[in-house]
């Protein structure tokens, strides 16, 4: 009884290109809108995770290695499986209704959310996110 | 042993308790929509089959774990949970949403 499709919470994607991938809920839309009638979130998740480092690692590599790419997505609540985990970063300001308008606006939410992701990997907390799925 | 073996008088009870429910409040039955309850925290309590596929079970139980939601498992298939529900179809998960007169919410998280 009590709700924990909220922002912040750390879900997996379960359709789509993004199967398998951890995203992080920006926004739900629990009763739906005109456009989609059904509950939906905004998503904003891994693409490409980064790679495992290793400390045989020179500096040069460490930092491609650590390098994330980023999606930003409205799903369907049915395709996403809710975990216990959550991830706090503040991505609201970022990951609006209206970045996904055009394809560049998505682009550079995305590139934003990268950024963002990439520093809080970095930091080596949230450590469960940023390990892929193996499945 | 003892919390094993359920007697006969507490699963007729169950039996009871659920018919009330049907009568009286609202309920859903199968997997879409009691995840759907789940997800939207209409649900109150949760009840399994006990020949519901376990990957299928421990999704719900982990959904009703988010949530807070009871989870029953019921003392028998789909088809004898379909027909402590009145229905003439097989049940292998239902979700209740409000009681009505019935105390099955207030009696079956104790048990567990």
């Amino acid at each position: 009884m009590v709700k924990f499709l909220k922002p912040n919470k750390a879900v997996i994607v379960l359709q789509g290109r993004y199967a398998g991938r951890k995203a992080v809920i920006i926004r739900s839309f629990d009763e739906g809108t005109r456009d989609r009638p059904y509950g939906h979130c905004l998503v904003a998740g891994i693409a490409k995770y980064p790679k495992k480092v290793i400390r045989k690692d020179s500096a040069k590599k460490t930092a491609k290695k650590s390098r994330v790419k980023a999606f930003v997505k409205l799903v369907n609540y049915t395709h996403i499986m809710p975990t216990r985990y959550t991830l706090d970063v503040d991505l609201k300001d970022v990951v609006n209704l209206e970045a996904l308008q055009s394809r560049d606006k998505k682009v550079t939410a995305a590139k934003e959310v990268k950024a963002r992701l990439e520093e809080r990997f970095k930091t080596g907390k949230n450590r469960w996110f940023f390990t892929k799925l193996r499945f | 042993m003892v919390a094993a073996k359920k007697t006969k008088k507490t699963h007729e009870s169950i039996n009871n308790r659920l018919a009330l429910v049907v009568k009286s409040g609202k309920y859903t039955l199968g997997y879409k929509t009691v995840l759907r309850t789940l997800r939207t925290s209409k649900a109150k309590l949760i009840i399994i089959s006990n020949n519901c596929p376990p990957l299928r079970k421990s999704e719900i139980e982990y959904y009703a774990m988010l949530a807070k939601v009871g989870v029953h498992h019921f003392n028998g298939n789909n088809v004898d949970l379909g027909t402590a529900c009145g229905k003439y179809y097989r049940v292998s998960c239902l979700g209740i949403i409000d009681p009505g007169d019935s105390d099955i919410i207030k009696t079956l998280p104790g048990e567990q």
